[in-house]
């Protein structure tokens, strides 16, 4: 049973680096989040009941730490800091502006949002899930995902906070995408450009 | 008095998430995020964090 925590907190490591992200939007922050919220459910592993759902119980123990950490010290943003991997892997100039703008606009999301879309999208959450990994109503988990996903739309295709390249770029994807008449799945599976 | 679940209701819920996994900014927004944040899943673990673990699990054992 020891043995099955214990690989359950290892298998769960990428994870939770990726919602530790989410919140602080700093790397080296979120490595620091994720080691102290694994020092917290190792020191209380006594309270977890086997059988129960240990990835809600571990995102919720990380998101905790969080706000503890939050009250203790001011938020610093890094927003640089958040896409760099996937701005020095990205295919062209014009990717690397997207991805930027992306990461942007994500960090002008409240936080709680932006982790919610994060855990959706990137871990295939569902909202029952999400809900109970933050301790929320099923209902405002969906509706920060919602809300997320609106606001995003709002600055990125709408607004004048989003920059006009990036504009151009969403247009000219609406376009193909409607030529092609294309499916969800599809659209995922294709290579990096759009 | 509520009026009884006809199946309505999860069919308009279907096509509003069919609707919404067509959109073109959805399939964008999706890449986009997998793009920032899939290399930070993969990212090997701090062996620092791994021996914590590991030297949990000993003490327990």
């Amino acid at each position: 049973m020891t043995s099955n925590f214990h690989d359950q907190v290892v298998t769960i490591l990428p994870r939770l680096r990726v919602q530790a992200l989410a919140l602080t939007r700093n790397r080296t922050m979120a490595e620091d989040l994720v080691q102290d919220a694994v020092c917290n459910a190792l020191a209380a592993q006594e309270s977890f009941i086997p059988g129960t759902n240990f990835s809600a119980w571990m995102h919720r123990i990380l998101r905790n730490r969080f706000i503890s950490d939050l009250r203790k010290r001011r938020e610093t943003t890094d927003i640089e800091d958040v896409p760099a991997a996937a701005l020095a892997t990205a295919a062209s100039h014009e990717d690397r502006l997207a991805l930027k703008d992306l990461a942007e606009a994500l960090d002008r999301l409240p936080e709680d949002q932006r982790e919610a879309l994060i855990m959706v999208v990137i871990h295939g959450m569902s909202y029952e899930a999400l809900a109970e990994a933050t301790g929320c109503a099923v209902g405002t988990a969906k509706s920060r995902v919602f809300r997320a996903r609106r606001q995003l739309e709002a600055w990125m295709t709408g607004d004048s906070h989003a920059s006009a390249a990036l504009q151009a770029r969403v247009a000219r994807v609406k376009g193909i995408l409607a030529e092609r008449g294309i499916a969800a799945g599809q659209g995922m599976a294709e290579p990096r450009p759009l | 008095m509520t009026p009884p679940k006809d199946s309505r209701s999860s069919r308009l819920s279907k096509n509003n998430k069919k609707k919404r996994q067509d959109d073109p900014f959805e399939l964008w927004l999706k890449r986009g995020l997998h793009q920032l944040f899939d290399e930070v899943a993969r990212e090997p673990v701090p062996e620092e964090l791994l021996r914590l673990i590991e030297d949990d699990r000993k003490i327990r054992e």
